[in-house]
């Protein structure tokens, strides 16, 4: 037991300590934008890999949180001058309540047609944010006004700032993971994943535990959205809704490894990497090049590695684990 | 105003003869392989991008093209049965659902960078004559859309039940383990079923490129509106999907004529959440999945 945990802890630390100083030893500001985005769509995925990773109901409509957390907190600031780091907890509360008529009307369905019902309803929450201009500016979407240095409006004149406030979301992201999966919370998602029925057939309230868990990865994604409208300063809802983000939230979990804790970290730092490197590579003019690649990434980790690249470290961690003696 | 009704339902009508193409492949390959399709509306975008090609190229008639579309995209779906799908089937949902995902995605994308984002249209001799009956309006490349597509669901109807293959893939569907006890080679009939719904899929784009543009996109459109139709006529049932898309033109076009012309897809959303709402199991009843 001592030996794992030296090495877990060696090596944990080891990463907190490149991750922490990171963007004070790089400077570009192009590198800390792709550092930000690999912070940011691994949030993502931790929060969509706590409902889809674990009990694996598979969404692709959690833009629609996204979306939500970003205008509650926009609403919040442009009309009423509220800080967005209030506003940020006002979107999770908002998108936690949106989660309970969207699951009790999506969890009726199994399989693909759950995540076909949760593409729906992303879409139609996009619709009305489009067509209601007084309420929330329509699909012209609006600036968020530039205060220059205002950390208590979470708004920062170095990119570096903004490095360590989604840090911060990541680092909590994986902090609730590791929680609930070491509660019974936890297992009963993983029975949920393996076999719904015969999870309910041994006593546990699948109803529940998915209204539950839908909750948690709902708020969770919802913060996101809050940081990048921050980021970015802008927001409309073809931003805020963005298919893309239900897309890549699934991706990277898929990718990495669904239904572990570091598997949407892993996946994200690939595809990533992969688009930024296409973007250098190609300049803008990179129309469909970067989804093709995903596409192919995708397809040939569900058809050779179908439990995600995070495998391929586990095992080597296992070999250097059986090699020891004595595991105790 | 009875008259603005009677256009808009024959309307509707005509463009749910193009989603009952969509909608019945989506429903046959989910009745018969367990799975669906995601990818179903780029075949749509390929038999139309076909057509379009043919016309341009060798000036042949984009319906006409429906011999070159369909027996391609049958081939297309046997291999893709063959060396994709059969790979993924199992008790597992994930790498199911996000296989077929993937591919939709790859087939967007590559459409995107080999065609562009450019909306490509074929005028033809008949693309703006229509029938003028009791003041109502009838498009001609609309109403011939229209009579093929019913034309091939009634041949599919046939085949279903009247030849060998066609009772073995509803064999398949109702049992699978049992058919295979009574001699039916599952893999052959699932690439069957696959070539078939993506052979019905590619007939949908050569028969909308008369009166419709073709772009990567343009699948999404109809495949949302096939999801809609499939839950809503009972997963895997092809007679119901065929309902249900004629149902889902009519609504979308008396969206469009008395909500507003952008509302079409409102009226899918609605139609899909009241389904799931009231009817989970489609209106004609049965089990989920």
């Amino acid at each position: 037991m001592a030996g794992i945990n030296k090495w877990k802890l060696m090596s944990l630390a080891a990463l907190a300590a490149v991750v922490l100083v990171l963007p004070q030893v790089v400077k570009s500001s192009f590198a800390i934008d792709i550092f930000i985005r690999i912070l940011l769509f691994s949030f993502i995925g931790v929060a969509w890999n706590l409902m889809g990773g674990y009990a694996k109901q598979l969404s692709l409509g959690h833009a629609a949180y996204f979306g939500l957390g970003a205008y509650t907190s926009t609403i919040m600031q442009v009309d009423f001058g509220i800080s967005p780091w209030i506003g940020m907890v006002a979107g999770g509360i908002v998108a936690m309540l949106a989660s309970l008529p969207i699951g009790w009307l999506c969890f009726r369905l199994r399989g693909p047609y759950f995540t076909i019902a949760t593409i729906a309803t992303a879409q139609a929450l996009m619709l009305i944010f489009l067509k209601f201009r007084d309420f929330a500016w329509g699909a012209e979407g609006t600036t968020i006004p530039n205060l220059g240095s205002s950390p208590l409006m979470m708004q920062f004149e170095a990119k570096a700032s903004y490095y360590y406030v989604v840090l911060g979301l990541l680092v909590l992201g994986l902090a609730i993971t590791l929680r609930i999966e070491r509660s019974w919370m936890g297992y009963y998602l993983v029975a949920i994943g393996e076999d719904e029925d015969a999870a309910e057939a041994i006593g546990v309230n699948a109803p529940r535990i998915k209204r539950d868990i839908y909750m948690i990865s709902a708020f969770l994604t919802a913060l996101a959205g809050t940081f990048y409208v921050q980021y970015i300063y802008f927001i409309d809802p073809a931003t805020a809704f963005s298919f893309n983000i239900s897309i890549e939230a699934a991706l990277v979990s898929i990718v990495g490894g669904i239904g572990t804790l570091w598997g949407p970290v892993i996946g994200t730092v690939l595809l990533e990497t992969t688009s930024a490197l296409l973007q250098s590579w190609l300049g803008s003019s990179t129309g469909g090049v970067q989804l093709t690649v995903y596409a192919l990434i995708l397809m040939a980790v569900i058809l050779w590695r179908p439990t995600g690249l995070i495998g391929i470290v586990t095992d080597a961690y296992q070999r250097h684990v059986n090699r020891k003696p004595a595991r105790a | 105003m009875l008259e603005t009704l009677a256009q808009a339902v024959i309307n509707g009508l005509l463009i749910g003869g193009i989603y009952a193409l969509v909608s019945i492949g989506v429903t046959l390959i989910f009745g018969v392989v367990k799975i669906v399709n995601f990818a179903q509306g780029e075949f749509v975008m390929i038999g139309m991008y076909i057509s379009f090609y043919l016309a341009t190229q060798f000036g042949i008639d984009p319906i006409a093209s429906l011999v070159v579309s369909m027996p391609v995209l049958f081939i297309v779906g046997v291999l893709i049965q063959h060396f994709l799908i059969r790979r993924v089937l199992g008790p597992n949902d994930m790498p199911q659902i996000f296989l077929t995902f993937a591919l939709s995605l790859l087939l967007l994308n590559l459409a995107l960078m080999l065609f562009t984002a450019n909306y490509r249209t074929v005028h033809t001799s008949y693309s703006d004559e229509a029938f003028h009956l009791a003041g109502l309006y009838i498009p001609v490349a609309k109403l011939i859309a229209f009579v093929v597509a019913m034309g091939l669901s009634g041949a599919l109807w046939v085949f279903l039940h009247t030849t060998d293959l066609g009772k073995a893939m509803r064999a398949a569907a109702q049992n699978r383990d049992v058919a295979t006890l009574m001699g039916i080679n599952p893999n052959r009939v699932f690439c069957v079923a696959l070539g078939v719904a993506l052979a019905l899929a590619g007939a949908a784009g050569s028969l909308l490129m008369p009166f419709y543009s073709a772009y990567p996109f343009v699948g999404q459109v109809f495949v949302l509106m096939a999801f809609v139709a499939v839950v809503l006529g009972t997963l895997g049932n092809v007679m119901g999907a065929l309902i249900a898309s004629l149902m889902m033109g009519v609504a979308e076009s008396l969206g469009i004529q008395f909500v507003g012309a952008d509302s079409g897809l409102i009226v899918v959303f609605a139609m899909l959440l009241l389904t799931l709402a009231f009817k989970p199991n489609g209106l004609g009843g049965g089990r989920v999945r």
